[in-house]
């Protein structure tokens, strides 16, 4: 890698952050590709990356303010949501996804509370 | 459509709108230092200081949420973007078709 010259703390890790959000946009928009067999020019790319990061950046002022104007200082499933409020159908499917996580999130303490019980007899014997 | 795993990381966009939120609020207080540079000085900028570090957090379903959220916004960019494409004849998308489907996109995200 080469050395930074003159590149302060937060311009280096809004670099790094940019390639780390750019692999994941580059992995995303691959396998979509080749669902229509077609292939992305890597300038196409390259544009893809940067507007995915702009739109993170825009994405995380908007989470905050509505998380400050809720009287929040953490930012709840609620706020993404409502930061998705411009098409109906990307917030249907925000929405069932997040139901999808409470769900799970319901299902795990349950298993290790079974399991618990279970281990705890074993070890005193 | 089925559903795929996304490949943004949570960690990758917290680390990202704590970045921002940074910014925001390092912004925020030099515009509050600018405005005020009064005398009753200390006590004052004592008190902004701690409440200055109520740093805003994040929930990690909220995080997962827009991990999935940015995977839509890709996936529909491309998706749009491959449409233009097939439409030309062509089988590589050139920057041109991105060109055609972006206003569209923006708006509807």
């Amino acid at each position: 890698m080469k050395k930074r010259e003159g590149l302060s703390d937060s311009q280096c890790t809004g670099q790094r952050l940019r390639n780390r959000l750019k692999l994941a946009v580059i992995a995303t928009a691959e396998r979509e590709v080749q669902k229509h067999e077609m292939q992305i020019s890597p300038h196409v790319m390259t544009a893809l990356a940067d507007l995915t990061f702009k739109y993170a950046e825009e994405l995380a002022k908007d989470v905050e303010l509505f998380a400050h104007h809720a009287g929040r200082k953490s930012v709840m499933v609620d706020d993404v949501l409502l930061a998705a409020h411009r098409n109906e159908d990307v917030v249907a499917k925000l929405r069932a996804f997040a139901r999808s996580l409470t769900k799970s999130k319901e299902h795990q303490p349950e298993k290790k509370r079974k399991r618990a019980p279970n281990k705890e007899p074993d070890a005193c014997a | 459509m089925e559903r795929t795993t996304t490949m943004f990381q949570p960690d990758t966009v917290h680390e990202i709108f704590k970045l921002v939120w940074g910014q925001l609020a390092s912004k925020a207080e030099r515009a509050k230092d600018d405005l005020d540079d009064t005398p009753e000085g200390e006590v004052v900028a004592a008190a902004g200081a701690t409440k200055k570090i109520r740093s805003t957090s994040a929930n990690a379903n909220a995080l997962k949420l827009s991990c999935e959220l940015l995977h839509l916004f890709v996936c529909e960019a491309v998706q749009r973007v491959a449409i233009i494409a097939e439409g030309e004849g062509l089988s590589t998308i050139e920057g041109t078709h991105l060109e055609r489907i972006l206003p569209q996109l923006l708006l509807d995200f």
